[in-house]
């Protein structure tokens, strides 16, 4: 890789991806080893998902990286390493993770409470108008 | 055809008298007590004028047809079947907010009260609230919501049942002429009988009273609904 | 179509001149059970004066991966036969399992030389165990160290036929 590169997320080993298809999808995993250009070991030992082998077409390259992961490490370093990193915490604060999270709710919605953050929004609205006229 | 066995295709074995015997039907057919009321004289003797015509003659009571068909119609076998009142939807309890999503309140929102024996749901806005009746509404037409009111302190009237909400039989109706006349002229309305007034009002009482308790319902029932871009009605949680 | 490696266990059918055949064994790539056995006696036919009609085979065992979750680097020798000529090859599949290497092996020949499963005889599946056995630079490239490379222009899933800004493909 030359040093003048544009890209600052990479498949290697200890990339943090956001699997986006399967039984999976919506966790995070970590990267365990390489297979090939289209496929890699991934493992979420915090994130209950199974080691195994996932396409990079179904999966996400997020900014964060576990560091000092070995080839091919076990469930069991991810897992101490992830833990020591706080992986969990600095995803949730992600604002990517955020995001994510209140589409989720959104989606889930009733219809009245759908209603309620309608009218809510207009309440806001309404105070932010009146103080930015007075201003 | 059982008992009947085919000798060859479509021939049974048994004559239709034999099957009729075999089957053993009769044995519970009962007879009816009341013969059959006289059957009408076909013909009437009539006398004749003339000297050859034999001076009487039998005479029909009911003309035969001038014209018959060509070629015979078939008549349409008469279904038995009746259809069967839908069951209930298991989201649809006493109390649920429904969406209307067609008629004449299509986008309202309304609160279920009970089905009626006929399948169709009786429903109330409150009248008070947004303008709707109270109506029965066909369940496929219906969208029903997660939100409940508590209703359990309503008690309905054995009254709302599907006559009562049966088209008052037609006043004598203006002559064809008579209305030609007086177009131009406002018709006179008729005024909404009083007893169904009062009664929207003894139902909705209890209703408006368990709305009041939830912050934003009454504004809720208000507003009609609709989908904005990007809301498909199958993906959105209701 | 998925692959599985079956051990296949057969003889020839015991004679008066002779009571106790040799017991043959092979290990057999096959979709499934019957193909194993249909490729066993194929096989053996060719290598020896056995055939199905005067053998018979005495068992049929999958044999499963040991590690299934290991990345392996495998090479197999093949004979294949094309459309001029037989040919013998050798090619290296980086895979989680034999079987996955055998299928890929497959895909490949019938992609690179249309040959079908009928005209491909595997003679040799081998884990190769140490890094510098290998010999094609499209694995050798695969075990550098520390190796890492982005994933370029990838297209989101977009699904209206007009959005107002172009997709960020980085």
């Amino acid at each position: 890789m030359s040093a003048t590169t544009n890209f600052t997320r990479f498949v290697e080993v200890g990339r943090v991806v956001l699997l986006n298809d399967g039984p999976f999808s919506g966790r995070i995993a970590v990267i365990a080893e390489i297979i090939d250009q289209n496929r890699a070991i991934i493992d979420g030992p915090n994130t209950d998902v199974p080691r195994q082998s996932y396409p990079f077409k179904h999966l996400t390259l997020t900014g964060l990286k576990l560091t000092g992961l070995p080839r091919g490490a076990g469930s069991g370093i991810i897992k101490k390493v992830s833990e020591k990193e706080a992986l969990l915490e600095k995803w949730d604060k992600s604002s990517w993770a955020q995001k994510r999270e209140a589409t989720k709710k959104r989606r889930a919605l009733t219809d009245f409470e759908r209603f309620t953050v309608l009218v809510q929004k207009k309440q806001r609205r309404d105070v932010v108008r009146k103080a930015v006229a007075k201003a | 055809m059982a008992r009947s066995k085919e000798i060859v295709p479509g021939v049974g074995r048994l004559s239709r008298s034999q099957v009729f015997a075999k089957r053993g039907l009769f044995k519970g057919q009962k007879t009816n007590p009341t013969p059959a009321a006289q059957t009408p004289a076909e013909f009437v003797e009539k006398t004749v004028g003339g000297d050859k015509n034999g001076g009487k003659r039998l005479v029909p009571v009911a003309k035969a047809p001038r014209f018959y068909p060509a070629e015979d119609v078939r008549q349409p076998k008469k279904s038995r079947k009746a259809p069967k009142p839908a069951g209930l939807r298991a989201s649809i309890t006493p109390g649920t907010v429904l969406i209307l999503l067609a008629g004449r309140f299509r986008g309202k929102r309304v609160v279920f009260l009970k089905q009626l024996d006929s399948g169709l749901l009786l429903v109330t806005g409150p009248y008070k609230v947004n303008g709707v009746p109270l109506r029965r509404v066909n369940q496929a037409y219906v969208i029903a919501t997660s939100t409940k009111i508590d209703v359990a302190s309503l008690k309905l009237d054995e009254k709302f049942n599907d006559s009562y909400f049966a088209k008052a039989p037609s006043k004598q109706s203006v002559s064809a002429e008579e209305e030609f006349f007086s177009e131009g002229a406002p018709k006179s309305k008729e005024a909404y009988p009083a007893t169904k007034a009062a009664d929207q009002k003894e139902v909705d009482k209890a209703v408006i009273a368990a709305i009041k308790g939830t912050e934003l319902l009454g504004k809720y029932l208000k507003a009609s609904w609709g989908l904005s871009k990007g809301q498909f009605p199958h993906i959105l949680a209701f | 179509m998925t692959f599985s490696e079956y051990q296949v266990v057969g003889r020839h059918l015991p004679t008066e001149n002779e009571p106790t055949p040799k017991i043959y064994r092979m290990r057999i790539f096959a979709p499934n059970e019957v193909v194993a056995k249909s490729r066993f006696w194929y096989f053996l036919r060719q290598l020896k004066k056995v055939k199905k009609a005067s053998g018979e085979i005495l068992g049929v065992n999958v044999i499963h991966e040991k590690r299934p979750l290991q990345v392996k680097n495998f090479g197999i020798w093949i004979r294949y036969d094309s459309r001029s000529g037989t040919h013998n090859m050798y090619k290296e599949f980086r895979e989680l399992s034999r079987t996955d290497a055998v299928k890929a092996l497959y895909q490949d020949m019938a992609a690179r030389h249309r040959a079908r499963f009928r005209s491909i005889h595997i003679l040799r599946v081998v884990e190769i165990k140490k890094t510098e056995d290998i010999r094609r630079p499209y694995i050798k490239q695969l075990i550098t160290p520390k190796l890492k490379f982005p994933l370029p222009h990838r297209i989101p899933k977009i699904r209206s036929t007009f959005i107002a800004h172009r997709p960020s493909t980085i």
